[in-house]
């Protein structure tokens, strides 16, 4: 389906509420919230890889390894909320 | 939109579509499948934690619907500042893709045949089966009717045989004498 069917995301959206429903307190939100969610997301996933990678080439390596997104939420304060999700 | 699986506390963002974002941000890039787990688990992280922290943005305010606002707003509570201007654009081309859709099958709609007139055809097709239907119908009951019949000559005729010339049952013949 060409024309209408512009890919505004990479997520699929219906995994991204499927997500967001998980958590019991959440309440409903709405198709552009969760658009706006997954952008978001992407874009994190951007930094994150990019981060990561600035820290393999640190290491001289050229394969970005575990560590080095370790590394990347640790350099970061943002990315405090990702402490537990390291081990 | 339920989830095959059950449980929905296993949902993480598919790791083909992570693959294929690294891939477009680093190309030509070698990335170990452990550090590509690690991204697929923060990207779960990422978004409990967004939504969360939009739910309760919403909470705070009069809406019972967290709103892509709300999303924004958490984005910068939460120190995700610069990730907000991208978020901006996204839905200002989702608002344009929806007004394009709604423009386009509305065009459709507008071809040459206003809704009153799709309606009266609408109306004229349903007399008309209608109209087939009951003319089936009574043509099945005909038959059905002459059918009856039928099966009742034969049985009578079977059980009262016609006797031969000369009897007094033959009536015709008498009556033209």
């Amino acid at each position: 389906r060409p024309g209408l069917q512009h890919k505004l995301l990479r997520l699929p959206l219906s995994r991204i509420k499927g997500l967001m429903k998980a958590d019991p307190d959440v309440s409903l939100a709405s198709q552009e919230a969760v658009f706006a969610i997954g952008k978001a997301t992407e874009l994190f996933v951007e930094v994150i890889a990019k981060d990561a990678y600035s820290f393999a080439l640190r290491g001289k390596r050229k394969t970005i390894q575990r560590k080095d997104v370790d590394n990347a939420v640790d350099a970061t304060d943002e990315f405090a909320f990702l402490e537990g999700t390291l081990d | 939109m339920a989830s095959a699986s059950g449980n929905d506390d296993d949902l993480t963002i598919p790791r083909a579509a992570i693959n294929k974002m690294i891939k477009e941000t680093l190309p030509n890039v070698r990335v170990a499948n452990e550090a590509r787990e690690l991204v697929v688990s923060c990207c779960t992280e990422f978004i409990h934690l967004i939504s969360s922290e939009a739910n309760e943005i919403c909470n705070k305010s009069e809406k019972k619907t967290i709103s892509p606002e709300h999303v924004i707003q958490a984005l910068e509570s939460l120190g995700f500042c610069s990730y907000i201007s991208e978020v901006k654009e996204v839905l200002q081309e989702c608002k344009t893709v929806a007004l394009k859709r709604r423009k386009a099958s509305s065009r459709l709609e507008n071809l040459g045949i206003p809704e009153e007139e799709l309606l009266r055809q609408q109306q004229e097709l349903f007399a008309k089966a209608r109209q087939q239907q009951a003319e089936l119908a009574q043509q099945e009951w005909l038959q059905m009717q002459q059918a009856a019949q039928q099966a009742q000559l034969a049985a009578s005729a079977t059980a009262n045989p016609v006797n031969k010339a000369g009897s007094s049952q033959d009536e015709e013949e008498e009556d033209d004498v």
